[in-house]
């Protein structure tokens, strides 16, 4: 493993921030932190990146306490963006890079790459204030990695961004994954969470409900999401066995079964059991598993 | 290079480069060449023909025309006429004023008449002139011989001080003089730094905080190394600012018409010896540093920048108090207020210079002071280290004490 958090507990007298927490990255692997607002996500990585003491716990960076470790092998992208507003865009990467511990000449054709790549090369010599703010957006994350770190912390980054612009940032994590780098980052859009992560970490008023394969999470919960296209009314799909809840869609409902096994009878009742136009039993989204998670109470 | 370097360089460009820096050294320097060249624009402004014209009417016969001598502001008419006819030429602006001297019980009386009320220096110097002219018309009406006329108008008794003290070498009055000019330099340098250079550092780390960019900086350096970094990068500023204002006053007083001022100050810093700047030196750079660290805390512990002043607030009011307590001091130095806040660290460095330099404080006085304040630096940099590291990124909300009381209640 190359990042573990081990029973790491942060307290601010009788609040806990954090309890408990406890998970491992691997090297290479894109893990996304997801929880509600004030879940304790930014305090972990907080402690991840030294600027919070822990309570109890440690945090390990291939197996030596982040604490005592030079910070140059970390990048961070913070929730609410910061960069200098009088500092010109190419200076800006220079400066963050060369704080890093890299010189100029190593920097310059990851700055040429990243600015052309982000479509910012004809702003290079424009100061960050005169920038609009998902341009901005885009300089403080090509700051955040312009030094090739091994372990990037990208907290929230697709807040704000356009789509062309997210889609650009996905493209760009998937990069940096394929180049070596292990990233950590947080959002409230789950379908990115669900397209970028190979293992999570769900919180809730900074207690882990659940951390691990994104793939094993939605296994637990089994395929429960039926998809069909009938004419039967809500209320006769709501009164069916096994049915938890049932969603109106423009094409159709969506039933959430109790169980799988329950799939099997309701596909009979509907027709029974010939050709349906559409009958799709799938796996709950991780925006579904969220919601259902953190509705569930605390142990 | 090192991150403290990193840090310090881009803030010094940054610093240095902005237009208020070079805006307002810009504007210093032109106060200072304004002061320097103050007698020739003055005369850009005078005509020729500008001179007051004083009627002089002695009604006496003691003859004290010549006590009223003429100059190039100032030019006394002599005239016969009635003191009617001379208020008619008054009234008319002929002549600006008319001056009548006469005897009243045997002491002299002068009455300046004018349409239009004179300049106050005008006016000084004729009552300096009608002071002196009483003074003879007095001595004149006692039947004295000129010698003993000369005598009594010249006698001018001098005190002669003798310090029975062995362990400290008295000043003399010219050294104190130059121990009082120096102390108001620095006193004022001190102040417009603190004010200045204070309000930069606040607003430098407030502004950082507010952006966001200070987790970013956090992320990469220790808070120590980022403190370190904004303490040295203003002192610097500020210390070539400084550079800058004495280098280029001493090129206008070097080209100006009136470079005596150079010269008399270079004769009145002789007047002091070296050990007195010394003093002066570490007192002024330990009670910026004191301020700076003061300042870096403010900043610290605002959540945006706008909130700057209001932290700064108690900063700059010690700073007033200093200066306040020194121009005081200026007429009586060795006042127990002057020796009691030559002491404390916060205003040491602008009242114990003012006794450095005009009283015969003792080395030992000066030391305790200077080491106070080289301890209370210290002290208040070790906790500012501690401190710093927790506010730096604490967020809230309300006045000083209750941002105060969030850091010790989030970071304990």
């Amino acid at each position: 493993m190359t990042l573990a958090i081990k029973q790491v507990t942060k307290k601010y007298k009788d609040f806990v921030a954090v309890n408990a927490l406890d998970f491992t990255i691997e090297q290479g692997e894109i893990f996304g932190l997801i929880g509600q607002n004030g879940a304790g996500k930014t305090t972990t990585f907080r402690m991840i990146l030294n600027l919070q003491e822990t309570t109890e716990g440690e945090i390990l960076w291939k197996g030596k306490s982040v604490h005592k470790l030079d910070r140059d092998f970390l990048g961070y992208l913070p929730e609410e963006r910061g960069i200098f507003p009088q500092m010109k865009v190419e200076e800006q990467l220079y400066f963050f890079g060369t704080l890093r511990g890299k010189s100029k000449k190593e920097l310059k054709p990851d700055i040429d790459y990243w600015l052309e790549r982000f479509e910012l090369v004809e702003k290079r010599n424009d100061k960050a204030e005169t920038l609009s703010k998902g341009n901005q957006q885009k300089v403080q994350l090509i700051a955040s990695f312009i030094h090739k770190p091994e372990f990037l912390i990208l907290d929230e980054p697709f807040s704000g961004l356009d789509p062309v612009n997210r889609q650009h940032l996905m493209d760009s994590i998937i990069y940096l994954k394929k180049q070596g780098t292990t990233i950590l980052f947080s959002s409230h859009q789950m379908d990115n969470v669900e397209e970028l992560c190979d293992h999570l970490c769900i919180l809730k008023r900074g207690v882990s409900l659940y951390a691990g394969g994104l793939q094993q999470l939605k296994e637990v919960y089994g395929k429960i999401k039926l998809s069909i296209r009938t004419d039967k009314t809500f209320d006769e799909l709501a009164n069916l066995t096994g049915v938890n809840r049932v969603q109106k869609t423009k094409d159709g409902f969506t039933l959430f079964l109790e169980d799988e096994s329950y799939s099997e009878e309701i596909f009979h009742y509907l027709n029974g059991g010939k050709y349906m136009e559409k009958f799709s039993l799938d796996y709950l989204s991780l925006d579904e598993i969220f919601k259902l998670k953190v509705g569930e109470p605390v142990e | 290079m090192s991150k403290l370097m990193l840090l310090v360089k881009q803030l010094y460009k940054q610093k240095v480069t902005s237009k208020s820096f070079i805006g307002l050294t810009i504007l210093y320097l032109a106060i200072i060449a304004v002061v320097f060249n103050w007698s020739s624009i003055k005369d850009v402004f005078k005509s020729d023909d500008s001179n007051v014209k004083i009627a002089f009417v002695d009604e006496t016969k003691a003859n004290l025309y010549d006590q009223f001598p003429s100059s190039d502001d100032l030019m006394f008419m002599r005239m016969k006429d009635s003191e009617e006819v001379v208020n008619k030429r008054v009234k008319k602006g002929e002549v600006d004023a008319a001056l009548y001297l006469k005897d009243e019980k045997g002491k002299l009386v002068v009455k300046l008449a004018t349409a239009d009320s004179l300049d106050l220096e005008i006016q000084s110097t004729i009552n300096q002139l009608a002071e002196n002219a009483g003074k003879i018309y007095s001595v004149q009406k006692m039947n004295l011989t000129p010698e003993q006329a000369k005598q009594i108008l010249e006698t001018q008794t001098l005190v002669k001080q003798v310090d029975l003290s062995e362990t400290v070498a008295s000043k003399t009055s010219d050294e104190k003089s130059a121990g009082i000019l120096v102390a108001y330099i620095i006193g004022f340098l001190i102040y417009i730094f603190v004010t200045s250079y204070m309000s930069m550092i606040t607003t430098d780390i407030a502004s950082e905080k507010g952006s966001r960019v200070l987790e970013v900086l956090m992320a990469s350096v220790k808070p120590s190394t980022h403190l370190f970094s904004k303490l040295i990068g203003v002192f610097l500023t500020g210390m070539t600012q400084i550079i800058l204002l004495f280098a280029g006053a001493f090129t206008i007083a070097k080209f100006s018409s009136k470079s005596e001022l150079v010269n008399g100050a270079s004769s009145m810093m002789k007047q002091l010896s070296p050990s007195y700047f010394i003093y002066v030196s570490l007192f002024f750079v330990l009670s910026i540093i004191l301020f700076l660290i003061i300042g870096a805390l403010a900043g610290s512990l605002v959540s945006k920048v706008d909130e700057a002043s209001q932290v700064m607030m108690p900063g700059i009011f010690i700073t007033l108090i200093g200066f306040y307590v020194m121009i005081s001091g200026m007429g009586n130095p060795d006042s127990m207020l002057i020796k009691v806040f030559s002491f404390i660290p916060f205003t040491s460095g602008m009242v114990m210079t003012l006794r450095m330099g005009a009283t015969d404080v003792s080395n030992f006085y000066i030391l305790v002071s200077l080491i106070t304040l080289a301890v209370t630096v210290m002290a208040l940099f070790a906790i500012s280290l501690t401190f710093y590291k927790r506010s730096v990124l604490t967020y809230s909300t309300g006045g000083i004490i209750q941002k105060i009381k969030t850091v010790l209640k989030v970071t304990t």
